[in-house]
């Protein structure tokens, strides 16, 4: 699948929900999102949610927030996520 | 490696329900600067019936009403709360607490026990429901954040504050003659001012400083014990009040010196923001908690000295300095962010990007007429009572400058729900 990054750890509120739109409008079943995040976007993942795109959440022992989503129903996102390799 | 969050998804509430709530606030600003500019230097004297009433009109009136939309929006984002039917909810509280709040003013301008016992009642049937809806959930909450406990002591404080309100209005009808009313007085301005006001802001600002200004967090103990404390010190300041007035000062200095220690963090922490440009959100904190600093300073002077009266002047002025200040910072934050989220929730194409709602040109010219307010009001204090006159118009200007800007963001809104054309978000398949 192809990942589309938002490093969103330095970005001041709202950008990171404004950049995230943006990106969720353009996924179609072959990608999805892949982002980081210093909190855990709540709006975002409502949104995700209520237009019942397959989503995925969690916060590592850094603190760090991995949030994934995809139109792809049968994406394994929990799988996706044990790939990745945090940047610092 | 990675855990869940068992934070809640809930949604956030209609955005009518925080707008209504935040147009009122500036309605009832509007009210406190045409206060200001008709009674000049007598509507700050707080024993008189003009200072209770302007007193009101900025405490319940303004503060309330911003501080219960804040609320609402609050409550699911920060602590992962949502209330059940929060436009009814709102319309419940937000009509009794206008017009108890009108009749209060009455009852202060005229005496009348009628008129007390009225504003009494429609208060209570506006504020304990919704107040204590709110605190039951918070207190059922299982994983807290520090936010949420906050919330939860400020709350707690409100309630306090309401009882408290209730008895000394039954004093001023003359239904009870127990109690000091001095004494209940000055608790019912700590409870308000720091128990309520300060403490709500302070709740809020543990995550949204953070979130919004990329800072590093408050330390985790602080945030965790603060507000305990000070709801703590409020309490046995009360009971001081009934069984040892000596006391009494004591306990609400430390109240307003962990409140003033606040305001020396936060602003510290705003100094440590990654990025080197602010917008006009960030003055208004800045502003708000040097205002909250300076304004701690001279109350813990004021609790074992009398002040002067430029001296309670500059007290009065920095305290509504620091509330409006962040008032004003979390309205510019909040008001573009949920008309942009909820139109683009909904899947309008031509949903207008955040700074199309209220462009940052608009809120740094707010930031210029609030600054001119708070200097002008200082120098009255110090100077020329005749600029409270000055001062009263430059608030209502204000406010108004606020009051049309969240207009036009909600007209906006209505607009484009009426007009605009929709997406489709990918759906899954």
């Amino acid at each position: 699948m192809t990942k589309r990054s938002l490093d969103a750890r330095q970005m001041e509120h709202p950008e990171p929900l404004e950049k995230a739109i943006a990106i969720l409008r353009e996924l179609d079943e072959g990608s999805y999102l892949y982002m980081l995040h210093r909190k855990e976007p709540l709006p975002l993942l409502a949104l995700a949610r209520e237009h019942r795109l397959n989503h995925l959440s969690r916060c590592d022992a850094t603190g760090v927030w991995h949030i994934l989503i995809t139109p792809n129903v049968s994406a394994d996102l929990a799988q996706l996520l044990e790939t990745e390799s945090v940047p610092a | 490696m990675f855990q869940n969050s068992g934070l809640s998804l809930d949604q956030a509430p209609p955005i009518s329900v925080v707008l209504r709530f935040f147009l009122a606030g500036s309605l009832w600003g509007i009210a406190a600067g045409t206060w200001l500019l008709l009674q000049g230097p007598s509507a700050l004297n707080p024993a008189a019936p003009q200072g209770l009433i302007l007193t009101h009109l900025l405490t319940l009136g303004v503060m309330l009403s911003f501080m219960l939309g804040a609320l609402f929006q609050m409550l699911p984002v920060l602590a992962g709360i949502a209330l059940k039917d929060p436009v009814t909810l709102a319309i419940r509280s937000q009509w009794p607490i206008l017009f108890g709040t009108i009749l209060l003013l009455s009852a202060f301008g005229s005496g009348s026990s009628t008129l007390y016992l009225l504003a009494v009642l429609l208060l209570g049937v506006g504020l304990l429901p919704v107040a204590w809806r709110m605190l039951r959930r918070l207190y059922l909450l299982r994983n807290h954040s520090a936010s949420s406990r906050g919330m939860g002591f400020a709350l707690y404080n409100l309630l306090l504050l309401v009882l408290l309100g209730f008895w000394m209005v039954a004093l001023l009808g003359g239904w009870t003659f127990r109690g000091d009313l001095l004494a209940l007085r000055q608790v019912h301005l700590g409870l308000g001012l720091l128990g309520w006001i300060a403490l709500l802001i302070i709740a809020v600002s543990f995550q949204v400083i953070e979130m919004f200004y990329v800072t590093p967090p408050y330390p985790k103990p602080y945030a965790r014990w603060l507000p305990s404390l000070v709801t703590g010190l409020l309490t046995l300041e009360l009971v001081a009040a009934l069984n040892l007035p000596a006391l009494q000062p004591w306990f609400e200095s430390l109240a307003a010196f962990l409140v003033g220690i606040h305001a020396l963090l936060t602003l510290r922490r705003l100094s440590q923001r990654q990025r080197p440009l602010a917008d006009a959100t960030v003055w208004f904190w800045r502003v708000g908690m040097g205002a909250l600093a300076a304004a701690m300073l001279l109350w813990i002077v004021g609790d074992f000295t009398t002040l002067s009266i430029a001296w309670s002047e500059t007290l009065y002025t920095l305290y509504a300095a620091f509330a409006l200040s962040v008032v004003f910072a979390m309205a510019y934050k909040i008001v573009p962010f949920l008309t942009w989220f909820h139109l683009n929730a909904q899947g309008y194409f031509n949903a207008p990007m955040m700074h199309e709602v209220i462009h940052p040109r608009y809120a740094m010219r707010h930031l210029s007429i609030h600054l001119t307010t708070l200097f002008t009001a200082l120098f009255a204090a110090w100077t020329t009572p005749e600029l409270w006159h000055l001062t009263g118009a430059l608030l209502l200007f204000s406010f108004a400058w606020i009051a049309l800007a969240i207009y036009r963001a909600w007209h906006r809104y209505l607009e484009v729900q009426t007009s605009g054309e929709k997406f489709e978000f990918p759906s899954m398949k």
